[in-house]
């Protein structure tokens, strides 16, 4: 009987996998980890619960911000597609529907498949499961029709399924910025979009592009009740005073057949809990996280956390992360030198602090500077409707009047984001050695009018105006990422920065091309005096084209 | 933490309030009332108020519901959200069915 055991025990123990590395999450930071430590020389896998890698990358159909090295002007999903070609030329080995579902001592693991639980040992783990999204509690929250704003980004980006027709989304950072525009993409319509804050969370170029289609913005308002006996059918938001408590007799009633939360993330760090990691509450990265040194490393030697899950940030800085825990892995086990990994570490670093700075970095949170770093004011208007007034956008140094054809920037706030610099050949923006200073026009530079400025930024911020077109008109070169795409000879209308209808407009020019990465380029004319107001085309209704 | 487990502190009647049939546990069907009754029967903890009712225990592991029975029970128990600790993490993470389980390779 002796025996017997302690044969099965040698034989449990020879058949157990083992891995030099073993990352749990197949999203930015874990594939980026992964391959770090396979670039080193490792043996990695990469565990995720989902049918298809890649984390969230692959909903994001936005051009992402930041600089060359940080992947500015890619759209999110080619992010993913690199990932997965270099973690797959580096050798990971990536397993599909297989949960992690216990970390134990001596780093053991156990990962739910199809049909069985298999055992596996890691010399060293990187948990990088990312977060899951927050909800609120209302009456009527658990109606169908009442989704996560990540479930709708889903359903719309990964299956090509509308989430609902006319949509109320709640929360004002980026997450409910960039989700209400695809949802605009994807023909819904979103009626409003409600913030407790009295402030608009994220990037005020992603609420300008919301506005400018005639999105309402709701700064201090909650959502009181979803309406619907078995589906949503409807919904009521109310203001709320300073303790964000609704305010009677201020209820405004939707008609809406889908409510979209966005009222941020949550740190999924469970098995980092399980696996005996020391574990802080810290409102400010988003929940329970573990206690990480600069390189990841939790309390537990060799056990690290990359990304969302050791405090929320972006897909961005969660890759860089990824490598960060990589190459100190790779320096744990001895597969690279200590020079060489310090080495990589100065760079890695490097590049974190490019992405953490201006006016949304990690560390002020919540405290939006009243003037940009050039000393500017920034737009109260923008923080609390989403769009800068005709008066207020001339202050900022992209924003010029020229002669003939030239680019106007409306950029206002300081975000790490430059790919405008490079667009333009003849050097005509400059956003300077600061990354996240805003960009000025050179006056003296010749614009062409090739476009290249204007579908580079990320923030679609970015127009051409020639205020000189003819006697009578002004043309508007404006970007434009909606189907059907107008035809030349179209007449529409051009709606202002706040989505107000301004006059009628003519499509004189349509240009599409590889280089611009799917955002159109349309060009409008319009009375002269609608040159610096002028910032959204809208087609005439089908019926009304028809007619 | 002291303050949390100091059970001589008084933390009052329990009121009832308007929205106590709002479902807080989706997955167990728990109220916001029933969570708040809990915490006045004496359940001052998560993994208490979990083994009480459930709540967190369902098919999607508290992913949704656990910030907000926290939120609940923390108020109700008149202590800081974040003194509450969470519920204890333990395998398996994810919901598995038995013959799953019971199949180890």
């Amino acid at each position: 009987m002796y025996r017997h055991s302690t044969a099965s025990a040698q034989r449990t123990v020879a058949v157990m996998k083992r891995y030099d590395l073993i990352v749990v999450g197949a999203g930015p930071s874990g594939l980026s980890a992964a391959t770090e430590a396979a670039e080193s020389g490792m043996k990695v896998v990469v565990f995720d619960e989902n049918s298809r890698p890649g984390g969230q990358l692959f909903k994001q159909i936005h051009k992402f911000f930041g600089s060359k090295e940080h992947h500015a002007k890619v759209r999110g999903f080619h992010i993913g597609e690199e990932l997965l070609r270099e973690a797959a030329a580096a050798g990971v080995e990536v397993e599909l529907d297989a949960a992690v579902i216990g970390i134990y001592e001596n780093k053991e693991i156990t990962v739910r498949k199809a049909e069985h639980i298999e055992h596996l040992k890691g010399d060293t783990i990187i948990v990088a499961t990312g977060a899951s999204e927050n909800m609120v509690p209302f009456e009527g929250w658990d109606l169908p029709g009442v989704i996560g704003a990540g479930a709708a980004q889903t359903m719309m980006n990964l299956h090509g399924v509308k989430p609902g027709q006319r949509i109320l989304m709640l929360g004002s950072g980026n997450v409910g910025l960039v989700v209400s525009f695809q949802l605009l993409q994807a023909g819904c319509e979103v009626v409003a979009l409600a913030d407790a804050a009295p402030t608009i969370g994220g990037y005020g170029v992603h609420a300008s592009k919301l506005a400018r289609c005639g999105v309402p913005f709701y700064l201090s308002h909650t959502i009181t009740k979803a309406e619907g006996s078995d589906r949503v059918t409807g919904a009521a938001i109310s203001e709320v005073d300073d303790k964000f408590r609704p305010i009677k007799g201020t209820e405004e009633h939707f008609d809406v057949d889908t409510i979209c939360i966005a009222v941020g993330l949550s740190p999924m760090s469970q098995l980092l809990k399980m696996s005996g990691c020391r574990m802080s509450d810290d409102p400010k990265r988003g929940g329970q996280v573990p206690d990480v040194d600069e390189y990841g490393e939790t309390s537990v030697t060799g056990i690290f956390a990359a990304g969302d899950v050791s405090g929320i940030e972006e897909a961005s800085s969660a890759m860089i992360e990824g490598r960060i825990a990589g190459a100190r892995a790779a320096l744990r086990m001895g597969f690279i030198s200590a020079e060489e990994e310090s080495a990589r570490q100065k760079s890695f670093s490097a590049d974190l602090a490019g992405l953490r700075r201006g006016m949304f970095a990690p560390g002020s949170k919540g405290r939006m500077p009243e003037k940009t770093e050039e000393g500017l004011d920034i737009s109260v208007n923008l923080l609390t409707k989403g769009y800068l007034s005709d008066d207020e956008v001339t202050k900022y140094p992209g924003v010029v009047k020229k002669k003939g054809l030239h680019p106007v920037i409306e950029c206002s706030q300081n975000i790490p984001c430059d790919p405008c610099q490079d667009a333009c050949r003849f050097n005509c923006i400059k956003v300077g050695n600061d990354i996240t200073l805003l960009p000025q026009v050179d006056m003296g530079s010749e614009c062409t009018g090739c476009g290249m400025c204007v579908a580079s930024c990320s923030g679609q911020a970015i127009f051409l105006v020639n205020e000189d077109y003819d006697d009578r008109s002004a043309s508007v070169t404006l970007p434009y990422e909606f189907l059907p795409l107008p035809r030349t000879g179209d007449s529409g209308f051009a709606r202002g920065r706040s989505g107000e209808r301004l006059c009628t407009a003519e499509v004189i020019d349509v240009k599409t091309s590889p280089a611009y990465d799917k955002t159109n380029l349309l060009t409008i004319r319009v009375p002269k005096d609608m040159a610096m107001k002028a910032r959204f085309y809208e087609p005439l209704p089908a019926r009304e084209a028809d007619a | 933490m002291n303050e949390v487990n100091d059970r001589s502190r008084d933390i009052g009647e329990f009121v009832p309030q308007a929205d106590d049939d709002m479902i807080i546990c989706r997955c167990e069907e728990i109220t916001k009332g029933e969570i708040r009754r809990a915490v006045h029967d004496g359940m001052w903890t998560i993994t208490e108020i979990r083994r009480f009712l459930r709540c967190g225990m369902g098919l999607c592991q508290g992913q949704t519901c656990a910030r907000l029975v926290k939120d609940i029970a923390a108020r109700e128990c008149g202590v800081p959200y974040s003194s509450l600790e969470p519920a204890t993490s333990r395998a398996p993470m994810r919901a598995a069915e038995m013959k799953i389980l019971a199949n180890e390779k």
